[in-house]
């Protein structure tokens, strides 16, 4: 055990301050103590995608960062996509008109890197979708469908 | 982990790092999974803010990639075609998630035999800066990796940049890599192949660089057969030059990924294809 660290998050658009181990990572930071459960723990060793958030508007791996690392960054999570009670992203959106889960637990993972995927310029055809998609991965395996979502949301956002 | 240190210049950071049992952090895709379920321990010095260190200057004498810049900064930057091997390596670093945070810096000090960024970097012949209070050094990249995840990095040293000579960058000088694995993305190489050629002005080899990684504790360059190319067309058929003889003092290993006999195979084959299309690009 090492001494607590008084950190503060920005994390969707908020500032918020916890009291931390300086080991805990972004993602346990996320969900243990800020209570923001939608970033999800696949692997814990940056190979499944499933805790992509967005630092500075770019896709990183929480799992594989220290909330203290982050400190004074603007974070973004699934939750805070879009404002409070607002309409879903185009990317929600078109995750859900084409049906592109089946357990969901890759799905916010799946959906930040879209949202970066397409903001990049990566999501210009099918085969630029899944070379830029392939950080995320889903057991359930509902790839044609993901590609198929990202696509529309694109076309969507442009 | 006692205490987590996050300075914003190198003269702060060599400072720590002078006190024992510091431990060096920069974009952490190698630090975190090589802990398992661990925790880390003594003092983590997290490089991340250092302006200095992130970033790639092009000087009249040599290209400066700061040991900080990441995978797509780097891939993003506009550099000789040289480099262009540098860059297609850093493409098939994990994923894009992955590519934003690791650091090229961090790739070489971790020293893994399958190390993309290590067989385009000795094509290039490159340098590394490394910095302790005391001093500032230089070495060899090819004198700094010693084995498997051993490296001359002293413990109170930290890496700063990696150095090309312009000498090496200019002129008609064509870059291609390429690298086997189980499947195509975001997978850990079998073997990886970088070459890096110029073509004289009578259209022939005037020099090649050829490294092979995942083949050997530490990625090599294939000295006999850089010679063996030398004067020959540059061309697509220049590929067929490599022969199994070339590869000899590589020392594939059996693993999980692939066999020894299976990776030397391999390796040669992706020689010759890597070859060829560097030949191709330099007489585009
Ligand atoms: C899922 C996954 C897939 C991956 N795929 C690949 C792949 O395909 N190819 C590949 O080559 N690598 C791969 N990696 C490994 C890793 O991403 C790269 O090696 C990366 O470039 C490491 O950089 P980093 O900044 O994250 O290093 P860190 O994890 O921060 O550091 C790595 C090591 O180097 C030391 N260090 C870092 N910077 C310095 C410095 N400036 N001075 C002194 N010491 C330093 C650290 O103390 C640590 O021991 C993968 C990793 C993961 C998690
Ligand atoms: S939980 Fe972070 S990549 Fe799998
Ligand atoms: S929907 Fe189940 S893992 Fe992707």
């Amino acid at each position: 055990m090492s001494k607590p660290l008084k950190i503060k998050l920005h994390v969707n658009g908020v500032a918020r301050e916890l009291v931390i181990e300086p080991r805990v990572t972004l993602l346990d930071a996320l969900r243990e103590h800020l209570n923001l459960t939608g970033s999800k723990k696949g692997c814990d060793q940056g190979q499944c995608g499933a805790c992509t958030v967005h630092v500075d508007g770019e896709r990183v791996l929480a799992c594989l960062t220290l909330a203290a690392q982050v400190e004074g960054r603007e974070i973004t999570t699934v939750e805070g996509l879009t404002p409070d009670g607002a309409e879903l992203h185009p990317v929600q959106a078109a995750f859900l008109k084409h049906d592109a889960f089946q357990c969901g637990y890759c799905t916010p993972g799946q959906i930040m890197s879209a949202v970066a995927c397409i903001r990049e310029g990566h999501a210009s055809s099918d085969a630029e979708i899944r070379e830029y998609m392939s950080g995320n991965l889903c057991r359930c395996g509902a790839y044609p469908h993901i590609v198929a979502a990202v696509r529309e949301a694109r076309e969507a956002l442009s | 982990m006692n205490a987590y240190i996050r300075p914003t210049n190198l003269a702060e950071a060599t400072k720590l790092r002078a006190k024992a049992g510091s431990k060096i952090l920069c974009g952490g895709t190698d630090f975190y999974p090589a802990l398992g379920t661990a925790q880390p321990q003594g003092t983590i010095i997290d490089l991340t803010r250092i302006a200095g260190l992130d970033g790639i200057s092009v000087g009249p004498q040599e290209i400066r990639i700061g040991a900080c810049t990441s995978w797509t900064k780097l891939i993003a930057s506009p550099l000789p075609p040289a480099f262009d091997a540098l860059k297609a390596a850093g493409r098939e670093v994990g994923s894009i998630q992955i590519q934003n945070r690791a650091t090229i810096g961090g790739n070489l000090c971790n020293a893994s035999p399958a190390a993309d960024g290590v067989p385009p970097l000795l094509a290039l012949e490159a340098e590394v800066e490394l910095a302790s209070a005391e001093a500032m050094r230089r070495l060899a990249l090819s004198d700094f990796i010693l084995g498997n995840r051993r490296t001359a990095l002293k413990s109170d040293e930290i890496l700063t940049a990696i150095i090309v000579p312009q000498q090496r960058a200019r002129g008609r000088a064509s870059s291609t890599f390429a690298k086997l694995g189980a499947r195509h993305y975001l997978v850990i190489s079998i073997a990886m192949v970088a070459v890096n050629l110029v073509r004289g002005d009578d259209g022939s080899v005037a020099d090649a660089k050829i490294a092979v990684g995942a083949c050997s504790a530490v990625a090599q360059r294939l000295r006999a057969l850089e010679a063996d190319l030398l004067g020959k067309p540059v061309a697509a058929e220049l590929g067929r030059s490599a022969e199994a003889r070339h590869l000899a003092d590589l020392s594939p290993i059996d693993d999980v990924r692939a066999t020894g006999t299976y990776r030397r195979d391999a390796a040669l084959l992706l020689v010759r294809r890597v070859i060829g299309e560097c030949a191709k690009g330099a007489s585009a």
